[in-house]
């Protein structure tokens, strides 16, 4: 895992758009909104187009549409932004908010603490299990060799 | 710090894009615009209310007085284009009238495609409706129905000559809207001022 401070923020904003919601309202239960808070864009849910490429290099074709809510939020003098697949708009919210309080020096350690890093757990743990599952079923193909 | 745009995005450009289809069809006739936005100064709440209504990304917008808190409003709101000069200006923003680029420094248009043309959105101090007899500026033409006077002041001082001007390049030309306050009058290019 890239830890470069640069990094820091699409790293972040990455998990808290994977997050499992529930789990993310969860964890930030704890964290009151800053009383400035204002909305810049109220949660909303589009559709982007999903382009991919044969074997990733082949030429580009539009692979399917996925939905997308996006929000963006001002808290504590910082602009929070969330896009999240799929179209639970409380995520949305909670993911700009929460993008928005990590900003803060004064509030970062303890977001991280009690929501990042839990969330990063929670994210591998699923990994983790699906691997495992995919491991388990995987199939081994042998050739018979015939008649030498 | 930034300003939120409309509270209900769809609903809130649609009613006051009903608005500006009226006032385009109506000319001359001062209009009530619905939904106003917050707008970073100098730009007014009913200027920003028709950016918002009628830009998005495929539309360049000229700003007269590209403040930055203005241009990281309107990037981050309707994601439009600013253009660096009138003349590619799909819609242009004029915050200060008494010091607007002349009339021909913005596009009128081609003759197979006259709807390339800018529409420029005017700040001023008021509206005025004219009562009868009153001093005011006299307008016909199409959508209206005899002659309509209202009181459109702070523009240059030649601002009427140069409009008079283009008129001889039907159908192209330059279509204006003015706000004040909540008001917005519309002024396409087929409305002839008349002549004291």
């Amino acid at each position: 895992m890239d830890t470069s401070p640069h990094l820091a923020r699409p790293h972040w904003m990455s998990l808290l758009a994977q997050a499992d919601p529930a789990e993310l309202v969860q964890a930030m239960g704890a964290f009151a909104p800053p009383a400035d808070t204002a909305w810049l864009r109220p949660a909303q849910t589009g559709l982007y187009m999903l382009r991919g490429r044969v074997g990733g290099t082949g030429p580009q074709f539009n692979f399917g549409e996925v939905t997308v809510t996006r929000c963006s939020v001002q808290a504590g003098g910082h602009i929070g932004h969330a896009w999240v697949r799929g179209s639970d708009t409380r995520h949305a919210e909670l993911a700009a908010l929460a993008d928005a309080m990590l900003q803060d020096a004064d509030r970062h350690a303890s977001l991280r603490m009690q929501v990042v890093e839990p969330l990063r757990r929670a994210l591998d743990c699923r990994r983790d299990e699906a691997s495992r599952k995919a491991a388990a079923s995987k199939v081994e193909f042998f050739t018979v060799v015939r008649g030498e | 710090m930034m300003l939120a745009a409309f509270a209900n995005p769809v609903f809130d450009s649609q009613s006051n894009f009903r608005e500006l289809l009226q006032a385009m069809a109506r000319p001359a006739v001062p209009r009530t615009l619905p939904v106003l936005p917050p707008a970073p100064a100098p730009a007014a709440p009913a200027a920003m209310a028709i950016v918002l209504t009628l830009c998005d990304a495929t539309t360049s917008v000229w700003l007269q007085q590209p403040e930055d808190e203005v241009v990281r409003h309107l990037r981050f709101h309707a994601g439009l284009k600013l253009a660096d000069r009138p003349q590619d200006a799909d819609f242009a923003l004029i915050t200060n009238p008494a010091s607007m680029p002349p009339l021909d420094a913005f596009a009128c248009g081609d003759m197979r495609y006259p709807d390339r043309s800018a529409s420029l959105i005017i700040q001023l101090a008021a509206i005025n409706p004219v009562a009868a007899g009153g001093a005011g500026n006299t307008f016909a033409g199409p959508g209206i129905r005899d002659t309509e006077t209202v009181a459109i002041d702070g523009l240059p001082a030649d601002f009427w000559q140069q409009r008079a001007a283009l008129a001889a390049l039907l159908p192209l030309g330059i279509d204006l809207f003015f706000v004040a306050g909540q008001q917005v009058l519309a002024l396409p290019r087929t409305t002839r001022l008349l002549e004291g």
